[in-house]
Protein backbone atom coordinates (compact mmCIF):
# COMPACT_ATOMS: atom_id res chain seq x y z
CA UNK A 1 0.00 0.00 0.00
CA UNK A 2 1.35 3.58 -0.72
CA UNK A 3 2.14 5.71 2.24
CA UNK A 4 -0.58 8.45 0.98
CA UNK A 5 -3.34 5.73 0.69
CA UNK A 6 -4.03 5.41 3.94
CA UNK A 7 -7.96 3.77 4.67
CA UNK A 8 -9.31 1.77 7.20
CA UNK A 9 -6.12 3.05 9.23
CA UNK A 10 -7.43 4.12 12.84
CA UNK A 11 -5.26 6.35 15.71
CA UNK A 12 -4.42 10.18 15.35
CA UNK A 13 -2.43 10.87 12.24
CA UNK A 14 -1.43 14.93 13.10
CA UNK A 15 -1.30 16.85 16.29
CA UNK A 16 -1.00 20.56 15.90
CA UNK A 17 -0.36 22.72 19.13
CA UNK A 18 -4.28 23.66 18.95
CA UNK A 19 -6.00 20.23 17.33
CA UNK A 20 -5.74 17.02 16.82
CA UNK A 21 -6.91 15.04 13.77
CA UNK A 22 -6.97 10.90 13.33
CA UNK A 23 -6.51 9.29 10.15
CA UNK A 24 -10.24 8.94 9.10
CA UNK A 25 -10.17 12.67 9.52
CA UNK A 26 -7.41 13.17 7.39
CA UNK A 27 -9.05 10.90 4.87
CA UNK A 28 -12.29 12.31 4.66
CA UNK A 29 -10.17 16.26 4.28
CA UNK A 30 -8.12 14.51 1.67
CA UNK A 31 -11.26 13.13 -0.62
CA UNK A 32 -12.71 16.74 -0.10
CA UNK A 33 -9.73 18.36 -1.48
CA UNK A 34 -9.36 16.49 -4.15
CA UNK A 35 -12.57 17.03 -5.76
CA UNK A 36 -10.55 20.84 -6.58
CA UNK A 37 -7.95 18.70 -8.91
CA UNK A 38 -10.69 17.28 -10.77
CA UNK A 39 -8.59 17.53 -13.97
CA UNK A 40 -8.40 14.29 -16.54
CA UNK A 41 -4.53 15.71 -17.56
CA UNK A 42 -1.85 15.56 -15.46
CA UNK A 43 -1.47 19.15 -13.80
CA UNK A 44 1.09 20.80 -11.94
CA UNK A 45 0.39 21.74 -8.43
CA UNK A 46 2.38 24.45 -6.51
CA UNK A 47 2.04 24.04 -2.48
CA UNK A 48 3.80 26.97 -0.40
CA UNK A 49 4.29 25.11 2.52
CA UNK A 50 3.94 25.70 6.35
CA UNK A 51 3.79 22.80 9.00
CA UNK A 52 0.26 22.94 9.32
CA UNK A 53 -2.21 20.37 8.43
CA UNK A 54 -4.00 21.97 5.59
CA UNK A 55 -0.81 21.95 3.77
CA UNK A 56 -0.56 18.17 4.55
CA UNK A 57 -4.36 17.75 3.43
CA UNK A 58 -3.02 19.64 -0.10
CA UNK A 59 -0.01 17.27 -0.60
CA UNK A 60 -1.60 13.94 -0.15
CA UNK A 61 -4.94 15.21 -2.28
CA UNK A 62 -2.33 16.19 -4.92
CA UNK A 63 -0.48 12.35 -4.56
CA UNK A 64 -4.22 10.80 -4.37
CA UNK A 65 -5.38 12.75 -7.47
CA UNK A 66 -1.80 11.84 -9.58
CA UNK A 67 -1.14 15.27 -10.32
CA UNK A 68 2.60 16.84 -9.80
CA UNK A 69 3.35 18.55 -6.76
CA UNK A 70 6.21 21.41 -6.02
CA UNK A 71 7.01 21.90 -2.76
CA UNK A 72 8.23 25.40 -1.79
CA UNK A 73 8.31 27.07 1.55
CA UNK A 74 5.72 29.84 2.29
CA UNK A 75 8.97 32.24 2.95
CA UNK A 76 10.23 32.39 -0.12
CA UNK A 77 11.05 35.61 -1.26
CA UNK A 78 8.49 36.80 -3.64
CA UNK A 79 10.13 38.04 -6.36
CA UNK A 80 11.97 34.52 -6.54
CA UNK A 81 9.02 32.99 -6.61
CA UNK A 82 7.23 34.76 -9.32
CA UNK A 83 10.36 33.85 -11.03
CA UNK A 84 9.31 30.13 -10.38
CA UNK A 85 5.72 30.39 -11.22
CA UNK A 86 6.62 31.86 -14.37
CA UNK A 87 8.82 29.27 -15.29
CA UNK A 88 6.72 25.97 -14.43
CA UNK A 89 3.18 27.76 -14.67
CA UNK A 90 1.65 25.04 -12.26
CA UNK A 91 -2.31 24.59 -12.66
CA UNK A 92 -2.98 25.31 -9.31
CA UNK A 93 -1.13 27.15 -6.65
CA UNK A 94 -1.91 26.55 -2.82
CA UNK A 95 -1.06 29.37 -0.51
CA UNK A 96 -1.75 33.31 -0.54
CA UNK A 97 -0.11 34.92 -3.77
CA UNK A 98 -1.25 38.17 -5.65
CA UNK A 99 -1.12 37.51 -9.58
CA UNK A 100 -2.80 38.24 -12.58
CA UNK A 101 -2.72 35.03 -14.14
CA UNK A 102 -4.30 33.33 -11.00
CA UNK A 103 -8.29 33.72 -9.74
CA UNK A 104 -9.19 32.09 -6.55
CA UNK A 105 -10.42 28.86 -6.58
CA UNK A 106 -11.46 28.82 -2.97
CA UNK A 107 -9.64 27.02 0.45
CA UNK A 108 -6.54 29.22 -0.38
CA UNK A 109 -6.15 27.72 -3.28
CA UNK A 110 -5.65 29.83 -6.24
CA UNK A 111 -6.04 28.72 -10.30
CA UNK A 112 -4.63 29.57 -13.02
CA UNK A 113 -7.05 31.19 -15.84
CA UNK A 114 -4.86 31.56 -18.64
CA UNK A 115 -4.78 27.71 -19.81
CA UNK A 116 -1.21 25.87 -19.89
CA UNK A 117 -0.25 22.46 -21.93
CA UNK A 118 1.46 20.56 -19.64
CA UNK A 119 2.74 17.34 -20.81
CA UNK A 120 4.37 15.82 -17.34
CA UNK A 121 5.40 12.37 -17.54
CA UNK A 122 3.38 9.89 -15.58
CA UNK A 123 5.73 8.81 -13.22
CA UNK A 124 6.51 12.57 -11.74
CA UNK A 125 5.61 12.54 -8.23
CA UNK A 126 7.45 15.65 -6.00
CA UNK A 127 9.33 18.51 -7.19
CA UNK A 128 11.81 19.50 -4.66
CA UNK A 129 14.28 22.84 -4.85
CA UNK A 130 17.77 21.89 -5.02
CA UNK A 131 18.92 25.08 -3.27
CA UNK A 132 15.87 25.74 -0.63
CA UNK A 133 15.35 29.49 -0.69
CA UNK A 134 17.55 30.99 -2.84
CA UNK A 135 15.42 30.74 -5.80
CA UNK A 136 17.02 28.35 -8.06
CA UNK A 137 14.93 26.97 -11.01
CA UNK A 138 16.43 23.53 -10.90
CA UNK A 139 14.67 21.05 -9.02
CA UNK A 140 14.94 17.43 -8.33
CA UNK A 141 12.11 15.12 -9.95
CA UNK A 142 11.03 12.51 -7.86
CA UNK A 143 8.46 9.71 -8.77
CA UNK A 144 5.74 7.71 -7.25
CA UNK A 145 8.24 5.00 -6.45
CA UNK A 146 11.05 7.02 -5.15
CA UNK A 147 9.19 8.50 -2.48
CA UNK A 148 7.29 5.53 -1.32
CA UNK A 149 10.47 3.13 -1.65
CA UNK A 150 12.25 5.44 1.25
CA UNK A 151 9.68 6.04 3.19
CA UNK A 152 9.60 1.93 3.45
CA UNK A 153 13.46 2.16 4.34
CA UNK A 154 13.04 4.67 6.44
CA UNK A 155 10.36 2.33 8.30
CA UNK A 156 12.53 -0.16 8.45
CA UNK A 157 16.08 1.04 10.05
CA UNK A 158 13.93 3.71 12.71
CA UNK A 159 11.70 0.81 13.71
CA UNK A 160 8.64 2.96 13.15
CA UNK A 161 5.77 2.10 14.43
CA UNK A 162 1.77 2.81 14.95
CA UNK A 163 2.44 3.88 18.06
CA UNK A 164 5.63 6.62 17.12
CA UNK A 165 4.96 10.28 18.04
CA UNK A 166 7.83 12.11 16.10
CA UNK A 167 7.18 16.02 16.30
CA UNK A 168 8.07 17.77 12.68
CA UNK A 169 9.64 21.30 12.98
CA UNK A 170 11.74 21.58 9.55
CA UNK A 171 9.98 22.54 6.96
CA UNK A 172 7.80 20.37 4.69
CA UNK A 173 9.11 21.61 1.65
CA UNK A 174 13.03 20.14 2.77
CA UNK A 175 13.25 17.06 1.85
CA UNK A 176 14.22 15.72 5.15
CA UNK A 177 11.05 17.04 6.42
CA UNK A 178 9.23 15.60 3.70
CA UNK A 179 10.85 12.11 4.34
CA UNK A 180 9.40 12.34 7.83
CA UNK A 181 6.08 12.75 6.81
CA UNK A 182 6.31 10.12 4.40
CA UNK A 183 7.66 7.68 6.54
CA UNK A 184 5.04 8.21 9.39
CA UNK A 185 2.08 7.92 7.59
CA UNK A 186 3.73 4.94 5.36
CA UNK A 187 4.00 3.47 9.56
CA UNK A 188 0.81 4.53 10.59
CA UNK A 189 2.19 6.69 13.13
CA UNK A 190 1.21 10.26 14.44
CA UNK A 191 3.18 13.26 12.98
CA UNK A 192 3.08 16.40 15.76
CA UNK A 193 3.37 19.25 13.22
CA UNK A 194 5.01 22.72 14.38
CA UNK A 195 6.80 25.97 13.01
CA UNK A 196 8.15 26.45 16.44
CA UNK A 197 12.02 26.35 16.61
CA UNK A 198 13.56 23.92 19.92
CA UNK A 199 14.45 27.60 20.86
CA UNK A 200 10.53 28.87 21.39
CA UNK A 201 9.44 28.52 24.64
CA UNK A 202 6.13 27.10 23.25
CA UNK A 203 7.45 24.39 21.18
CA UNK A 204 8.51 22.11 25.04
CA UNK A 205 5.03 22.40 26.67
CA UNK A 206 3.88 20.39 23.24
CA UNK A 207 6.84 18.11 22.85
CA UNK A 208 6.08 16.83 26.88
CA UNK A 209 2.07 17.17 26.53
CA UNK A 210 2.16 15.49 23.01
CA UNK A 211 4.67 13.02 24.76
CA UNK A 212 7.06 13.24 21.95
CA UNK A 213 8.53 9.74 20.85
CA UNK A 214 11.34 11.09 18.59
CA UNK A 215 12.37 14.87 17.16
CA UNK A 216 14.89 15.52 13.86
CA UNK A 217 17.38 17.61 13.48
CA UNK A 218 20.65 19.46 11.20
CA UNK A 219 23.45 19.89 12.68
CA UNK A 220 22.35 23.45 14.16
CA UNK A 221 19.87 21.84 15.96
CA UNK A 222 21.88 20.04 17.62
CA UNK A 223 24.26 23.07 18.20
CA UNK A 224 20.74 24.94 20.24
CA UNK A 225 19.96 21.57 22.23
CA UNK A 226 23.48 21.45 24.06
CA UNK A 227 23.34 24.95 24.26
CA UNK A 228 19.47 25.09 26.29
CA UNK A 229 20.30 21.60 28.71
CA UNK A 230 19.48 19.17 26.23
CA UNK A 231 21.27 17.08 28.15
CA UNK A 232 19.47 18.29 31.99
CA UNK A 233 15.89 17.88 30.19
CA UNK A 234 13.55 14.74 31.88
CA UNK A 235 12.00 13.24 28.42
CA UNK A 236 10.84 9.96 29.36
CA UNK A 237 8.50 9.25 26.02
CA UNK A 238 11.29 10.22 24.12
CA UNK A 239 12.63 6.57 22.41
CA UNK A 240 15.07 7.99 19.83
CA UNK A 241 15.92 11.19 17.45
CA UNK A 242 17.49 12.02 13.71
CA UNK A 243 20.45 14.12 12.94
CA UNK A 244 21.15 14.37 8.83
CA UNK A 245 21.52 17.92 6.97
CA UNK A 246 25.76 18.12 6.99
CA UNK A 247 28.14 16.92 9.08
CA UNK A 248 27.61 17.18 12.69
CA UNK A 249 30.57 18.06 14.68
CA UNK A 250 32.30 14.95 16.02
CA UNK A 251 32.21 15.96 20.04
CA UNK A 252 28.35 16.61 19.49
CA UNK A 253 28.04 12.76 17.85
CA UNK A 254 29.42 11.57 21.08
CA UNK A 255 27.92 13.60 24.05
CA UNK A 256 24.20 12.89 21.76
CA UNK A 257 25.32 9.41 21.11
CA UNK A 258 26.16 9.00 25.11
CA UNK A 259 23.63 10.41 26.48
CA UNK A 260 21.37 8.15 24.23
CA UNK A 261 23.52 4.72 25.44
CA UNK A 262 22.86 6.20 28.69
CA UNK A 263 19.37 6.78 28.96
CA UNK A 264 17.91 4.15 26.47
CA UNK A 265 17.29 5.88 23.79
CA UNK A 266 19.09 5.86 19.84
CA UNK A 267 20.70 8.05 17.98
CA UNK A 268 20.61 7.58 14.20
CA UNK A 269 23.10 9.69 12.44
CA UNK A 270 22.07 9.70 8.37
CA UNK A 271 23.58 10.68 4.93
CA UNK A 272 21.07 11.63 2.20
CA UNK A 273 20.65 14.14 -0.60
CA UNK A 274 17.76 15.42 -1.92
CA UNK A 275 18.42 13.64 -5.43
CA UNK A 276 17.88 10.52 -3.22
CA UNK A 277 14.47 11.33 -2.07
CA UNK A 278 16.86 11.71 0.68
CA UNK A 279 18.00 9.12 2.16
CA UNK A 280 21.36 6.78 1.52
CA UNK A 281 22.82 5.69 4.50
CA UNK A 282 22.87 5.91 8.40
CA UNK A 283 25.30 4.67 11.31
CA UNK A 284 23.24 1.71 13.32
CA UNK A 285 22.51 3.33 17.16
CA UNK A 286 24.61 0.58 18.75
CA UNK A 287 27.57 1.21 16.27
CA UNK A 288 27.46 5.03 16.44
CA UNK A 289 30.13 5.23 19.31
CA UNK A 290 32.63 3.36 17.78
CA UNK A 291 32.00 4.21 14.18
CA UNK A 292 31.52 8.00 14.86
CA UNK A 293 32.68 10.19 12.08
CA UNK A 294 31.44 7.84 9.41
CA UNK A 295 27.98 7.54 7.26
CA UNK A 296 27.41 4.26 8.43
CA UNK A 297 25.54 1.81 6.62
CA UNK A 298 22.98 1.96 2.95
CA UNK A 299 19.34 2.08 3.92
CA UNK A 300 17.51 -0.69 3.50
CA UNK A 301 17.35 -1.64 -0.39
CA UNK A 302 20.22 0.98 -1.35
CA UNK A 303 23.91 -0.18 -1.82
CA UNK A 304 27.11 2.01 -2.20
CA UNK A 305 30.06 1.87 -4.30
CA UNK A 306 33.26 3.69 -4.57
CA UNK A 307 34.84 5.22 -8.17
CA UNK A 308 37.87 3.55 -8.12
CA UNK A 309 39.80 6.40 -10.44
CA UNK A 310 37.37 9.02 -8.90
CA UNK A 311 36.55 7.67 -5.13
CA UNK A 312 33.44 9.50 -5.95
CA UNK A 313 30.92 7.50 -3.44
CA UNK A 314 27.92 5.99 -6.00
CA UNK A 315 24.65 4.92 -4.52
CA UNK A 316 22.15 2.74 -5.99
CA UNK A 317 18.81 2.42 -5.13
CA UNK A 318 15.18 2.61 -5.88
CA UNK A 319 15.28 6.23 -4.49
CA UNK A 320 17.48 7.64 -7.03
CA UNK A 321 15.63 10.70 -8.29
CA UNK A 322 14.41 10.54 -12.28
CA UNK A 323 16.20 13.56 -12.92
CA UNK A 324 16.52 17.33 -12.75
CA UNK A 325 14.19 19.50 -14.46
CA UNK A 326 15.31 23.03 -15.32
CA UNK A 327 12.07 24.21 -17.21
CA UNK A 328 8.61 23.24 -17.63
CA UNK A 329 9.23 21.25 -21.00
CA UNK A 330 11.48 18.72 -18.45
CA UNK A 331 8.39 17.45 -16.69
CA UNK A 332 7.80 15.18 -19.34
CA UNK A 333 10.83 13.57 -19.06
CA UNK A 334 11.40 10.04 -17.44
CA UNK A 335 13.69 8.65 -15.42
CA UNK A 336 16.97 9.15 -16.71
CA UNK A 337 19.04 8.11 -13.84
CA UNK A 338 18.27 4.16 -13.46
CA UNK A 339 18.47 4.12 -10.00
CA UNK A 340 22.59 5.25 -9.88
CA UNK A 341 23.67 8.54 -8.54
CA UNK A 342 26.84 10.48 -8.93
CA UNK A 343 26.90 12.18 -5.22
CA UNK A 344 29.87 14.42 -6.03
CA UNK A 345 31.34 13.12 -2.41
CA UNK A 346 34.16 11.24 -2.07
CA UNK A 347 34.73 8.30 0.45
CA UNK A 348 36.27 5.25 1.85
CA UNK A 349 35.00 2.49 3.78
CA UNK A 350 36.49 0.34 6.14
CA UNK A 351 36.73 -3.50 6.61
CA UNK A 352 32.89 -3.57 8.68
CA UNK A 353 31.64 -1.93 5.43
CA UNK A 354 31.14 1.48 7.34
CA UNK A 355 31.57 4.58 4.91
CA UNK A 356 33.08 7.72 5.80
CA UNK A 357 33.11 11.45 3.47
CA UNK A 358 36.78 12.49 2.43
CA UNK A 359 35.95 15.46 0.78
CA UNK A 360 34.00 16.92 -2.79
CA UNK A 361 34.64 15.03 -6.15
CA UNK A 362 38.06 17.15 -7.26
CA UNK A 363 37.49 19.10 -10.78
CA UNK A 364 39.03 17.02 -13.47
CA UNK A 365 38.59 17.89 -17.05
CA UNK A 366 39.65 15.50 -19.84
CA UNK A 367 42.39 16.43 -22.02
CA UNK A 368 43.12 14.41 -25.17
CA UNK A 369 42.54 11.59 -22.76
CA UNK A 370 44.40 12.89 -19.76
CA UNK A 371 43.06 13.81 -16.90
CA UNK A 372 43.76 17.20 -15.32
CA UNK A 373 42.78 17.84 -12.02
CA UNK A 374 41.70 21.46 -12.12
CA UNK A 375 41.86 22.91 -8.27
CA UNK A 376 45.99 21.07 -8.52
CA UNK A 377 46.79 23.62 -11.87
CA UNK A 378 44.77 26.63 -10.47
CA UNK A 379 46.86 26.42 -7.23
CA UNK A 380 50.07 25.61 -9.33
CA UNK A 381 49.54 28.77 -11.19
CA UNK A 382 48.74 30.30 -8.52
CA UNK A 383 51.76 30.37 -7.20
CA UNK A 384 53.57 30.87 -10.53
CA UNK A 385 51.46 34.06 -10.58
CA UNK A 386 50.95 35.44 -7.35
CA UNK A 387 47.94 36.79 -8.11
CA UNK A 388 44.18 36.00 -8.81
CA UNK A 389 44.01 32.85 -11.41
CA UNK A 390 40.93 30.46 -12.13
CA UNK A 391 40.75 27.57 -14.31
CA UNK A 392 37.50 25.71 -15.03
CA UNK A 393 37.17 23.35 -18.15
CA UNK A 394 34.65 21.54 -21.26
CA UNK A 395 35.67 18.28 -22.56
CA UNK A 396 37.48 20.32 -25.21
CA UNK A 397 39.32 23.28 -23.27
CA UNK A 398 41.03 24.31 -19.96
CA UNK A 399 39.66 27.19 -19.16
CA UNK A 400 41.89 29.69 -17.37
CA UNK A 401 40.48 33.22 -16.25
CA UNK A 402 43.36 35.70 -15.22
CA UNK A 403 43.36 39.44 -14.36
CA UNK A 404 46.07 41.15 -16.65
CA UNK A 405 47.56 40.54 -19.90
CA UNK A 406 51.14 39.97 -18.07
CA UNK A 407 49.05 37.19 -16.15
CA UNK A 408 48.41 35.79 -19.25
CA UNK A 409 51.89 35.52 -20.96
CA UNK A 410 52.84 33.87 -17.58
CA UNK A 411 50.12 31.21 -17.82
CA UNK A 412 50.57 30.65 -20.98
CA UNK A 413 54.43 29.88 -20.64
CA UNK A 414 53.93 27.52 -17.48
CA UNK A 415 50.91 25.34 -19.79
CA UNK A 416 53.24 25.27 -22.16
CA UNK A 417 56.61 24.25 -20.11
CA UNK A 418 55.21 22.37 -17.05
CA UNK A 419 52.01 20.50 -17.93
CA UNK A 420 53.40 20.52 -21.77
CA UNK A 421 49.55 21.56 -23.24
CA UNK A 422 49.26 22.47 -26.69
CA UNK A 423 47.68 25.84 -27.11
CA UNK A 424 44.79 24.20 -28.88
CA UNK A 425 43.93 22.65 -25.20
CA UNK A 426 43.71 25.81 -23.52
CA UNK A 427 42.21 29.18 -23.56
CA UNK A 428 43.10 32.13 -21.56
CA UNK A 429 40.75 35.05 -20.44
CA UNK A 430 41.78 38.19 -19.28
CA UNK A 431 39.02 39.39 -16.70
CA UNK A 432 38.64 42.64 -15.09
CA UNK A 433 37.94 41.01 -12.02
CA UNK A 434 37.56 36.94 -11.04
CA UNK A 435 34.08 36.37 -10.68
CA UNK A 436 32.70 35.42 -7.02
CA UNK A 437 29.30 33.63 -5.82
CA UNK A 438 27.64 35.45 -3.18
CA UNK A 439 29.71 33.64 -0.45
CA UNK A 440 32.73 34.64 -2.14
CA UNK A 441 33.72 31.55 -4.11
CA UNK A 442 34.61 31.70 -7.18
CA UNK A 443 32.09 31.59 -9.68
CA UNK A 444 33.43 28.88 -12.53
CA UNK A 445 30.17 28.83 -13.82
CA UNK A 446 30.26 32.26 -14.79
CA UNK A 447 33.52 32.26 -16.77
CA UNK A 448 32.32 29.13 -18.41
CA UNK A 449 29.29 31.13 -19.48
CA UNK A 450 31.39 33.96 -20.39
CA UNK A 451 33.54 32.53 -22.86
CA UNK A 452 30.72 30.86 -24.65
CA UNK B 1 24.54 51.24 31.66
CA UNK B 2 23.73 47.94 31.79
CA UNK B 3 21.03 48.68 29.78
CA UNK B 4 23.21 50.47 26.78
CA UNK B 5 25.73 47.31 26.94
CA UNK B 6 22.67 45.16 26.62
CA UNK B 7 21.76 47.10 23.62
CA UNK B 8 24.71 46.94 21.85
CA UNK B 9 24.98 43.26 22.83
CA UNK B 10 21.89 42.70 20.83
CA UNK B 11 22.28 45.41 18.08
CA UNK B 12 25.41 42.98 17.58
CA UNK B 13 23.96 39.82 17.40
CA UNK B 14 20.49 40.15 15.64
CA UNK B 15 22.59 42.46 13.27
CA UNK B 16 20.01 45.86 13.56
CA UNK B 17 20.02 49.19 14.39
CA UNK B 18 19.98 50.26 18.25
CA UNK B 19 17.43 52.25 17.79
CA UNK B 20 15.03 49.64 16.92
CA UNK B 21 15.73 48.35 19.78
CA UNK B 22 12.71 49.26 22.51
CA UNK B 23 11.43 46.84 25.52
CA UNK B 24 8.32 45.74 23.15
CA UNK B 25 11.23 43.98 20.66
CA UNK B 26 10.26 40.22 20.71
CA UNK B 27 11.90 36.76 19.12
CA UNK B 28 9.87 36.48 16.01
CA UNK B 29 8.56 39.67 15.65
CA UNK B 30 11.49 40.35 12.67
CA UNK B 31 12.91 38.50 10.73
CA UNK B 32 16.46 39.50 11.97
CA UNK B 33 15.47 37.55 15.55
CA UNK B 34 15.42 34.18 14.28
CA UNK B 35 16.62 30.80 16.17
CA UNK B 36 19.73 31.31 14.77
CA UNK B 37 20.21 35.26 15.81
CA UNK B 38 18.98 34.23 18.92
CA UNK B 39 21.90 31.15 19.98
CA UNK B 40 24.20 34.21 18.69
CA UNK B 41 22.16 36.35 21.30
CA UNK B 42 22.85 34.17 23.92
CA UNK B 43 26.08 33.98 23.64
CA UNK B 44 27.06 36.82 22.96
CA UNK B 45 24.72 37.70 26.55
CA UNK B 46 26.77 35.05 28.18
CA UNK B 47 30.15 36.13 27.01
CA UNK B 48 29.71 40.47 27.44
CA UNK B 49 28.06 39.51 31.13
CA UNK B 50 30.31 36.61 32.12
CA UNK B 51 27.61 34.29 33.63
CA UNK B 52 25.91 31.06 31.68
CA UNK B 53 22.06 31.24 31.14
CA UNK B 54 19.82 28.10 32.24
CA UNK B 55 17.93 26.44 30.42
CA UNK B 56 14.79 27.95 31.40
CA UNK B 57 15.87 31.38 30.52
CA UNK B 58 17.46 30.59 27.34
CA UNK B 59 13.99 29.82 25.95
CA UNK B 60 12.40 32.72 28.17
CA UNK B 61 14.79 35.35 27.03
CA UNK B 62 11.80 36.49 24.12
CA UNK B 63 11.59 40.38 24.34
CA UNK B 64 14.02 43.11 25.17
CA UNK B 65 12.12 43.44 28.64
CA UNK B 66 12.34 40.08 29.95
CA UNK B 67 16.16 39.97 28.88
CA UNK B 68 16.82 42.49 31.88
CA UNK B 69 14.48 41.03 33.99
CA UNK B 70 16.47 37.57 33.47
CA UNK B 71 19.92 39.56 33.90
CA UNK B 72 18.46 40.67 37.13
CA UNK B 73 18.46 37.13 38.84
CA UNK B 74 22.23 36.73 37.50
CA UNK B 75 22.87 40.23 39.68
CA UNK B 76 23.37 42.21 36.80
CA UNK B 77 21.32 45.86 38.04
CA UNK B 78 19.60 47.81 35.86
CA UNK B 79 18.16 51.45 36.09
Amino acid sequence: MRFWNFTGRAGQAVVMPDQSYTYMDLEEAVEQRKWKFNENNKQLVLILCKNNYDVLVTYLAALQSSQAVMLLSVEMDRKLLKGIIDTYKPKWIYGSINMGEYESAGEALWIRSVPVSANIHPDLAVLLSTSGTTGSRKFVRLSYDNIQSNAESIVEYLHLDAVERGVLNLPISYSYGLSIINSHLAAGATVLLTDESIMAKSFWPFFQEQKATSFAGVPFTYQMLQRIGFFKMNLPHLRSYTQAGGRLDERLVKMFGEYAADHDKRFYVMYGQTEASPRMSYIPPDRLLEKTGSIGVPIPGGSFEIDRETEELIYKGSNVMMGYAECLEDLRKGDELHGVLHTGDTAMVDEDGFYTITGRIKRFVKLFGLRVNLDEVEKRLESELQAAVACTGTDDWLIVAVESEEAKRVVQSCLDSVYKLHKSAFRIHVMESIPRTSNGKTDYAAIKDGFK
Amino acid sequence: MNTQKLKSVFAEALDIEESFITDELTYNSIAEWDSVAHMALVAEIDDQFDIMLDTDDVLDLSSFSKAKEILTKYDIAFD
